[in-house]
């Protein structure tokens, strides 16, 4: 039945930027199962919107471990999900042109709302003790 | 304008079964989580920006449209984790394994167990709807 032979050979590719990208959502993909897993379940299911106010973002954003896994958490899943929506729209825009404007506009859209979410990360709760 | 009908008459034409409609649901979820992720940061943000804000941020989160809305986004992030860890396993350690036979297999068990990931958490979320919206105590009260 084996009319056919199978060969298999290893070729070295220079790594360039879409590579890079393809390989980012795979590698990011790993940490951000129990990134947004954790932080999906018990955000929303063990402790659920109703029991929240701004003392229960003070009081989390007090230890620096949750700190420092919302930080993870923006950094991992923000990237992730901008990159994924470039991948959708590069299905719809083909040109040179076109997608030159939609890697920069992403980036700048990425780089906007990232910043935001850092600064507020890093300033904490804005408001005087005790909360009212 | 011709390649948004070409594109989408691609996606919605192509009858690739199981493989076509894991791709299709992977790329609806990604983009409502992305949708939301987006609304998310900005509101948290409000945290530190402009505290009212925040929590008429919060109180809008607690009304049942948006808790209809947050589990369906629980779907998403369970589905598109699911289905992203079969995606990046495939692709990085075993290549080998993208045959359609392999995807009929493993996009039913990848729904199967976003399910069951899923169904819990929405169960207790449909809970905390009705004791918090409408005093209706389901269980655990």
């Amino acid at each position: 039945m084996a009319a056919t032979t199978e060969t298999v050979r290893r070729v070295k590719v220079k790594p360039n930027y879409e590579m890079i990208a393809w390989k980012w959502m795979r590698y990011s993909a790993f940490a951000l199962i129990p990134l947004v897993w954790i932080h999906a379940i018990l955000q929303d299911v063990v402790v659920g919107v109703h029991a929240m106010d701004l003392g229960y973002v003070a009081e989390r954003w007090a230890s620096l471990f949750w700190r420092v896994f919302d930080a993870l958490l923006l950094g991992f899943a923000f990237a992730h999900g901008v990159n994924g929506l470039r991948q959708v729209l590069n299905d719809f825009i083909h040109g040179e042109k076109g997608r030159k404007i939609l890697n920069w506009g992403l980036f700048i859209f990425w780089l906007a709302i990232f910043l935001i979410g850092a600064i507020a990360l890093i300033g904490g709760v804005n408001q005087q003790f005790p909360l009212e | 304008m011709s390649t948004l009908k070409t594109t989408l008459t691609g996606y919605a034409g192509y009858r690739g079964r199981e493989g076509h409609w894991a791709f299709l649901l992977h790329r609806i979820t990604g983009l409502g989580v992305v949708l939301f992720l987006t609304i998310h940061i900005v509101d948290i943000a409000f945290v530190y920006f402009q505290p009212a804000l925040f929590l008429d941020a919060l109180a809008l989160y607690q009304t049942t449209l948006f808790g209809i809305g947050e589990i369906a986004l629980i779907f998403c992030v369970f589905f598109h984790g699911v289905n992203g860890l079969r995606i990046a396993y495939f692709d990085m350690f075993k290549p080998g394994l993208w045959s359609i036979e392999m995807q009929r297999k493993t996009t039913r068990t990848t729904l199967i167990i976003a399910i069951i990931l899923w169904l819990p958490a929405a169960v207790w979320m449909v809970r905390n709807i009705l004791l918090h919206n409408y005093g209706i105590v389901l269980f655990g009260g």
